[in-house]
């Protein structure tokens, strides 16, 4: 056993759930998932609506019970463990706040359920409160407050009773854009002072890409690509998960032919240098994936050309539509000079590094 | 989410006090709804061979039954367009107009008395304005032997009671639609007549069809105001059914005219869910903003919509002063003299009926109370075998005229194994059954807001099931509790149309008591009951109302239910 304060890590083997859908009877919500979260770390699940994302969460929770597979949390077996018995924190979307308690109250409420000491539960609900940013507020009530320091509340409640493991689910999408991005740092702030470990769902990439330690991107059930950030965007597995983390141009490509120097991809009669070699053999059908900062736009002729057909000014960056060998290339970029004047209908080269095309499922 | 509800569903699989609690339930309701229920029928149609259509032939053959039931289907369609009207009319001044404050508390506070006034208070004070000693009749016009019975006056006097219900029922939907969808609308080149005929009125239809079939149920169930008002040329089928039990002692053809009142009511009803379930489309065009358009109506016209409304409430408002007077003069009509003489009337000779209505309501009132939180919480929250039909049941005796009911009563109780007559025991049970269904709808409404979140919050921190219930769900469905308690209270202080026929010598009614004073022509007293009643009603809702405020978490809205 870990000694209680002590990380624990989270183990989940072989895990699906069917659920009752009202329309389309009985579905597979989440198909045969491994996944281990280390002590301390904090994971994210990553995925569009629908993709099972939350419904893994909740079973990890214990609010749900999968139909088949283990879960174990800091080694023990907790799968038909209830909610109430497996020392976790949970903080909801709706921050599920007790709306007849006051903010001490609610906060209070998982040490009285614990039958801690009046004394102790006011320490320690006052240090929470002061972690959180909200001290002074403990006579107000939930409805009194803003979105934002509601959410906050309902962090201060999970942590409070200093859970082995916290779980969030999609905790600031009810929040602004400017607040949702600075209670994103608070969250992993706190998450790696009190050393909790984490397991945190949102449909955001950027949410996910600056707070995890790594992140599982999930689509229809299923754990698609498990990485840190930087790994997901630099070599995603495939289009879903180059497209899901970051912008992506997907384009379709046949192998022109393989050297030791790398692959030539034909995009509707321009040549493409990629590299690393794949294993691709000449004539064969390809899916190649560019970042639209990663393609410059320059003067000298690269033999690769495209015309312009749109043009958006976005202040720190331009974005680009241009039409290349038949498809549509998105172009960004960065800091653009106060003329630069690639006008619709206007032929440009274009430049895109080796290293920077990746091949993908 | 399907998530939530399979987990509530195996979580509480084996709770063996809810196993038996829902059993209780079952028990209670089969012995006091269906069981009731299935007398009447049995007795209406049964001869000494066992079923048999006949009575029923011969009761529709019957030249003075059909006249009964053409009169009263007359009648509810009238009463039905005439309050779906001014419904629909005071919501469009109060969400429409720019009306001060005031004026508007004014119209809530006028429209309020009817409801919580003993069903009959209209057409009493519609005697003393209109009949043949009326105020109106006689001391302005000098009329004598002015004839107020018929359908005009019975119509009037429904209306007037029954059109805030409309009212109720059609305001929220008016504030509903937003505002942007009619400036939209204005913005598309429209003008206010186009807008309110294309966009406002279109989207209120359901809402008036809703409206109008309350209405028309009331009117239909409603037995005082055709007793006292109708008079003999307008017999109406409850009125007739009672006159058939208590004046030739027929109990079955009484069990058989409540049957054809039956057909009416049942078919308004299942109009009536149809309605309300597809007015969720309406809905969906998506919350609108907070605030109607204050443009929608030319202030020319909201100052002439306001003028009407006014008219109706100065005469509601009319009459219950009437009310008052009546029970503080000598004799209304003839000689206004101060007096408190009826009052003392109805405090000695009355006592026995104000005790035991008293306390009739007062243990009615938290049993109802707590009949409906339980209802509402297992109907909403749990899954168990047979949860749907509970819910049908318990809305049955609620759905159904008070004659039925009453009638029901009178035959499943007067004869082993269940001997209640006579008690105040049967009088209680048809009020529990009857009106805690208010208190079930109202719990139900109230735990759709609170998300199951809440509850999965206190499981998180480490709750048991008991100290979630106790600790959050507990003081939450409180205000709805509250509200179950204060209706089922006013109810037993005003309902007669059930009770009449359970009343006995050991255990009466104020209400029946003021019927029977119509009948005598002892009309001070009547008033003076009527005025004692609404004063109670007043005073202990506005208590209950108190304790509510205190009770409700901020941020939690109780829903306004009807009934």
């Amino acid at each position: 056993m870990v000694e209680r304060g002590e990380p624990a890590g989270i183990r989940l083997e072989g895990v699906s759930a069917t659920m009752q859908d009202r329309n389309r009877g009985e579905i597979i919500a989440v198909r045969n998932i491994d996944l281990e979260v280390r002590p301390g770390d904090l994971m994210t699940l990553l995925g569009p609506s629908g993709c099972g994302k939350t419904t893994t969460l909740r079973m990890i929770a214990g609010f749900q019970a999968p139909s088949s597979g283990r879960i174990s949390i800091a080694g023990r077996d907790v799968t038909h463990v209830a909610a109430n018995q497996r020392d976790i924190g949970f903080v909801f979307q709706n921050y599920a706040l007790f709306p007849h308690l006051t903010i001490f109250g609610n906060v209070a409420y998982g040490l009285q359920v614990r039958s801690r000491s009046a004394g102790e539960t006011g320490r320690a609900v006052a240090e929470a409160l002061e972690l959180v940013g909200l001290a002074g507020f403990g006579e107000r009530l939930p409805n009194e407050l803003s979105g934002g320091q509601q959410q906050r509340v309902a962090l201060a409640r999970a942590i409070v009773i200093r859970p082995r493991v916290l779980l969030f689910d999609e905790p600031l999408s009810n929040l602004d854009a400017k607040l949702r991005v600075s209670m994103r740092g608070e969250i992993r702030r706190l998450q790696q002072a009190l050393e909790i470990t984490t397991v945190y769902v949102t449909h955001d990439q950027e949410e996910a890409m600056a707070i995890s330690d790594r992140i599982a991107v999930m689509e229809s059930g299923r754990i698609v690509q498990l990485d840190g950030a930087e790994a997901l965007y630099r070599r995603p597995a495939s289009a879903f998960v180059a497209g899901f983390i970051g912008r992506a141009n997907l384009l379709h490509a046949t192998v022109a032919s393989v050297s030791g120097d790398g692959v030539t991809l034909d995009i509707g009669g321009q040549k493409l240098l990629m590299r690393p070699p794949g294993a691709q053999a000449a004539g064969a059908a390809v899916r190649a994936v560019v970042r639209p900062e990663a393609i410059a736009i320059v003067s000298s002729n690269t033999g690769l050309t495209g015309v312009v057909r749109s043009r958006i000014y976005l202040g720190d960056k331009i974005e680009y539509e241009v039409a290349f060998g038949g498809q549509m290339l998105t172009i960004v970029r960065f800091n653009p000079a106060e003329d630069e004047g690639y006008l619709p209908g206007t032929t440009v080269f274009i430049s895109i590094a080796p290293a920077d095309v990746r091949l993908v499922d | 989410m399907a998530a939530a509800r399979a987990w509530t569903r195996w979580r509480g699989a084996s709770d063996p006090l809810r196993l038996f609690v829902v059993i209780v339930l079952a028990v209670l309701l089969a012995l006091f709804v269906v069981y009731p229920l299935l007398e009447l029928t049995g007795r209406a149609l049964s001869d000494d061979r066992g079923f048999t259509l006949a009575p029923l032939i011969a009761a529709i053959n019957s030249k003075s039954n059909l006249r009964a039931f053409a009169d009263s289907l007359l009648l509810a369609t009238l009463v039905g367009v005439c309050g779906t009207f001014f419904g629909f009319l005071f919501a469009l001044t109060v969400e429409r107009t720019q009306a001060p404050r005031f004026w508007i508390r004014l119209l809530d506070v006028a429209t309020l008395l009817p409801l919580i006034s003993p069903p009959f208070t209209t057409s009493i004070a519609f005697i003393f304005s209109f009949g043949p000693r009326g105020f109106i009749t006689h001391d302005l016009l000098g009329i004598n032997n002015a004839t107020v019975y018929g359908l005009t006056s019975t119509l009037a006097a429904e209306t007037l009671t029954y059109f805030p219900l409309a009212y109720m029922a059609l305001r929220p939907m008016l504030a509903g639609i937003g505002g942007d969808l009619e400036e939209m609308a204005f913005s598309l080149g429209s003008s206010r007549w186009r807008v309110f005929r294309t966009v406002t009125l279109s989207l209120t239809v359901p809402g008036l069809a809703n409206a109008f079939l309350l209405l028309f149920a009331a009117s239909l169930a409603d037995f005082a105001t055709p007793l006292i008002l109708a008079g003999n040329d307008f017999p109406v089928l409850p009125t007739e059914a009672y006159l058939q039990i208590t004046g030739m002692f027929d109990l079955k053809g009484g069990a058989v005219l409540s049957l054809l009142l039956l057909v009416p009511a049942g078919i308004v009803y299942f109009l009536q869910r149809q309605v309300v379930g597809r007015r969720r489309y309406v809905t969906m065009t998506g919350k609108g903003r907070a605030g109607a358009s204050q443009d929608s109506v030319a202030p020319l016209m909201g100052r002439i919509l306001m003028g009407i409304c006014l008219g109706i409430v100065l005469f509601i408002l009319y009459l219950y002063a009437l009310l008052l007077i009546a029970s503080l003069v000598i004799s209304f009509g003839a000689n206004y003299s101060l007096t408190l003489a009826h009052y003392r009337v109805i405090f000695t000779e009355g006592l026995p009926a104000i005790e035991d209505t008293l306390i009739i309501a007062l243990i009615g009132m938290p049993i109802g109370g707590l009949y409906g939180v339980v209802v509402g919480y297992l109907v909403a929250r749990t899954e168990f075998i047979g949860r749907s039909a509970m819910e049908i049941v318990t809305m049955l005796n609620y759905a159904l005229p008070g004659t039925i009911v009453g009638i029901a009563y009178l035959i499943a109780f007067n004869q082993p194994p269940i001997l209640l007559t006579g008690t105040a025991a049967i009088v209680i049970a048809c009020y529990v059954f009857r009106y805690s269904p208010t208190g079930i709808r109202t719990t139900i409404a109230l735990l759709q807001q609170i998300d199951r979140s809440i509850e999965e919050a206190s499981f998180s921190l480490g709750a048991s099931s008991f100290m979630t219930f106790r600790r959050i769900m507990l003081p939450l469905i409180m205000p709805a509790f509250f509200a179950g308690l204060s209706v089922v209270f006013i109810r037993s202080m005003t309902a007669i149309s059930a009770t009449i026929f359970l009343v006995s010598i050991n255990w009466t009614l104020i209400t029946v008591r003021i019927l029977e004073n119509m009948t005598e022509l002892s009309l001070g007293p009547a008033a003076a009951f009527s005025v004692f009643v609404i004063v109670v009603v007043i005073i202990v809702t506005a208590i209950l109302n108190q304790v509510l405020r205190r009770l409700t978490a901020p941020g939690l809205r109780l829903p306004a239910v009807e009934g």
